[in-house]
């Protein structure tokens, strides 16, 4: 009965986090017969674990917040005994425009073209779904492309680069290729540093073979021989499948010495990162990859002209790579005809935080950020309103919830003090600190900084110490003065982009966000009842039913009480840590915390 | 505060075996590091000092280079690690009640300490593991937990101990006090 089933599970690191190992177990046993694809993150983190099943009529099912416990249902409608499971499906054959399947249908898919719909680990779905044309197209189409045509047509696609600085592709592939040298490197920049971002990880992880054909236009358009693949620490699984797609691509002919018969040989290496912010930065990358401490250079020279061991050197960025075969298979007009005058393509999101459907969002540029939020999104699953949005990380900004009108343009998105960045989006609802906010992030660069510049090193320092002065409730209006003044400072004095963007998360907050900073120093009072300096937490005697679960889990002691008697208990402020524990487990929400 | 009995032996064959692997050039500094740091958890002083007699890599930028990542740690590590994700969808989220539950159940009282005092568990901060819409995270070894409330963490690491037979100094001393009930 189950045989010639077709099921595929998604099983990125996200799949496999929320249980997708286990489910595939359980449907192996049920449906010994069937045959299976572990596929990457189609990117609906918010529907994790996702299995499709396609029966022999062809028709296919997208199951959402599959379990051990739901999974039975799935199993008995396949067999054709039960009805169908309607609050686990995402979308069928006979029923793809669901509500939950606009997530998808919203998006317009050009850099995760593949991710969700292959198995990253298998090169020949990679070609049935018209992967290594565009090389193909290039050495050996019926008119061959010459390096310059290639960045012809990257030009007029006109694709900024998507790490976070945008500078477009092509002006900086024409520097490299006009540099003097027989040996030039492409190095792929995966090191996705922005803590709350995983854009290049799910593309590494879930379509290996895009970023890997990305690398070999780019590299033949400046005429590079050897390559670099720097991957994060934190990635394995992005290590691993990316390793195998340089070993599957390397016997097909497509890597390695004169590829495809012509006269054009590039090899890649994997260069693992071991945990540092600044190493994304190009030059302290390259520092990284020659095995020194990730200290940034000073430019110019420009990787462009001197780069790796001394040599001409491009880097670019995981998701700005895999556009690139898009851009050569459908023309550079096509790319540049979706989105906005000096934004052109689509932009991959990773959206986190208080919000409904989390997951990778692909939009084209132009859209504004509410609706990538709400329409796609999905809104607060709070309840609670939504207050900001952080784009670009640590180098970013907070966008209010007045401005989410803002287009999804760097421009445009630069003029709010945020910038587009390379993609993090974590959303807040009333229920966060911009201050608290603010101090993560500092204390965050603070670490990060590499030491260099006395601005960046000093600097970062004392505005971390300010706000988790403010943060305590031990702050005044001069500290909030001496925060405005040391931002430009820092901005000007620093050498890398991380001490000349340290301090727009600071900024950013103080611009939109005063009155915040205000009721923490002048009110002693955290507005979003995050700071554990400024809130304490009482029982709600009236609410509580007497359970003793907080006293449990308490790790200070400081919840006493009579089992079952509601009025014997309360919380000792004078050894309360104001953790949280208790507000998380009590089910009656009976503790207060302002 | 380190732990005498989580040191490592270092066999120096393993480690020429990883030089002869990963080259001996300035540049394999990173690598050698960390195939040095799989192996034991940790960079045993033995390790560096035999990759900086064996190859041209000196020992100023060896130890500047493993003072500066923040993957690489000089001190041994328990004989389980979690990694507790503090990137910014899971700091938003609650990420800190992690800690304060994990240490708390672990018996760490101590700010400074980040490993049991048994050498059960090493409790560990990283930056983001790319799982921020299922903030938050921690990953206990190779194993990832999405969603979590402090209590969950608690409950998971209660289950890991289980299954690999570690006791939880912190559970202990509440049990102890409340005459042996869990
Ligand atoms: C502190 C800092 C961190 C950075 N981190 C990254 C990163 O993780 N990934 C990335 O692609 N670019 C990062 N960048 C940007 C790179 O320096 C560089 O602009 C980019 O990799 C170029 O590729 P693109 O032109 O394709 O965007 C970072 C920049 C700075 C200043
Ligand atoms: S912020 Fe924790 S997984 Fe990304």
């Amino acid at each position: 009965m189950s045989g010639g089933l077709i099921i595929n599970v998604g099983e990125g690191t996200c799949g496999i986090a929320a249980g997708a190992p286990e489910v595939t177990e359980l449907l192996k046993k049920r449906f010994p017969d069937a045959t299976f694809t572990s596929v990457g993150c189609i990117g609906m983190c918010h529907q994790e674990v996702m299995v499709e099943i396609t029966n022999q009529d062809g028709k296919s099912y997208l199951w959402g917040n599959v379990s051990k416990k739901n999974l039975p249902k799935i199993v008995r409608f396949h067999r054709g005994e039960a009805d169908l499971p309607e609050q686990l499906l995402i979308k069928s054959t006979d029923n793809p425009d669901t509500e939950k399947s606009q997530y998808l249908i919203k998006q317009t898919r050009i850099a995760l073209r593949n991710v969700g719909e292959l198995n990253p680990t298998s090169m020949a779905q990679f070609q049935e779904r018209g992967g290594y044309l565009a090389i193909e197209k290039i050495l050996k189409g019926e008119k061959p492309m010459t390096p310059e045509d290639v960045i012809a047509e990257v030009k007029i696609a006109n694709i900024r680069g998507r790490g976070g600085a945008g500078f477009p592709a092509a002006i900086k592939w024409g520097f490299a290729r006009g540099a003097p040298g027989d040996v030039k490197y492409l190095v792929c920049n995966g090191d996705e540093g922005d803590p709350g971002a995983f854009m290049d990880r799910s593309l590494l992880e879930g379509d290996p073979h895009s970023v890997l054909e990305g690398m070999l236009i780019a590299a033949y358009a400046i005429g590079a021989s050897k390559g670099y693949a720097y991957i994060r620490a934190e990635y394995p699984l992005a290590v691993e499948y990316f390793g195998k797609a340089l070993e599957d691509a390397r016997s097909a002919g497509y890597l390695g010495k004169n590829i495809l018969g012509s006269d054009f040989s590039f090899d890649i290496k994997i260069k693992e990162g071991a945990g540092a912010f600044v190493c994304g930065e190009e030059t302290a990358l390259l520092s990284s990859i020659e095995g020194e401490r990730g200290m940034p250079r000073i430019r110019p020279p420009f990787p462009a002209i001197k780069g790796v061991f001394g040599h001409p050197t491009i880097i670019n960025n995981v998701e700005t790579l895999s556009n690139i075969p898009w851009i050569i298979n459908n023309g550079g007009s096509a790319y540049a005809e979706i989105g906005t005058d000096q934004s052109n393509g689509t932009k991959v999101f990773a959206l986190a935080g208080t919000i409904k459907r989390g997951g990778l969002v692909e939009v084209p540029m132009g859209m504004t950020i509410r609706h990538v939020l709400e329409d796609i999104g999905g809104g607060s699953p709070t309840g609670r309103p939504l207050k900001a949005v952080q784009l670009g990380g640590p180098s970013g900004g907070c966008i209010p919830e007045s401005m989410f009108d803002t287009l999804i343009d760097y421009d445009e998105i630069d003029a709010t003090g945020a910038i587009m960045g390379s993609g993090g989006m974590v959303v807040m609802d009333s229920k966060s600190c911009m201050v608290d906010l603010a101090r993560y992030f500092l204390e965050f660069t603070q670490l990060e900084s590499c030491g260099k510049c006395t601005f960046c090193r000093i600097g970062t320092t004392r505005m971390k110490e300010l706000l988790t002065k403010i943060c305590e409730g031990e702050g005044t209006m001069e500290d909030i003065e001496t925060l405005e003044e040391l931002a430009p400072n820092i901005k000007q004095a620093s050498l890398c982009g991380l001490g000349q963007t340290a301090p727009n998360p600071v900024q950013t907050t103080l611009k939109y966000f005063r009155d915040e900073y205000i009721a923490h120093v002048k009110d002693h009072r955290c507005p979003g009842g995050v700071c554990k300096g400024l809130i304490t937490h009482t029982i709600i005697q009236k609410d509580c039913t007497g359970c003793s679960i907080c006293e449990r889990y308490c790790p200070v002691d400081a919840i006493e009480g009579t089992l079952k008697k509601p009025d014997t208990w309360v919380i000792d402020q004078q050894i309360c840590i104001n953790c949280g524990m208790c507000v998380e487990v009590c089910n009656p929400d009976a503790i207060l915390a302002a | 505060m380190s732990n005498a009995s989580l040191e490592a032996t270092v066999d120096p064959a393993e480690v020429q075996g990883w030089i002869n692997n990963l080259g001996t050039e300035p540049s394999a500094a990173v690598p050698l590091l960390q195939a040095v740091q799989r192996a034991f958890g940790y960079l045993p002083r033995k390790a560096m000092d035999l990759i900086v007699a064996n190859t041209e890599i000196n020992a100023s930028q060896l130890f500047g280079v493993a003072t500066f990542y923040a993957q690489f740690r000089l001190d041994p590590v328990g004989r389980n690690l979690i990694k507790v994700c503090h990137g910014t969808a899971c700091h938003v989220q609650g990420a800190d009640r992690l800690n304060t539950s994990l240490r708390h159940i672990l018996g760490m009282k101590d700010e400074e300490e980040d490993t049991a005092s048994n050498g059960s568990y090493t409790v560990e901060d990283v930056a983001c593991i790319g799982c921020c819409s299922l903030a938050p995270v921690m990953l206990i070894g190779e194993q990832a937990f999405p969603n979590l409330k402090g209590a969950d963490a608690q409950r998971h690491l209660v289950k890991h101990a289980k299954t690999v037979g570690e006791i939880l100094p912190g559970q202990q001393d509440k049990d102890d006090e409340k005459g042996g009930k869990s």
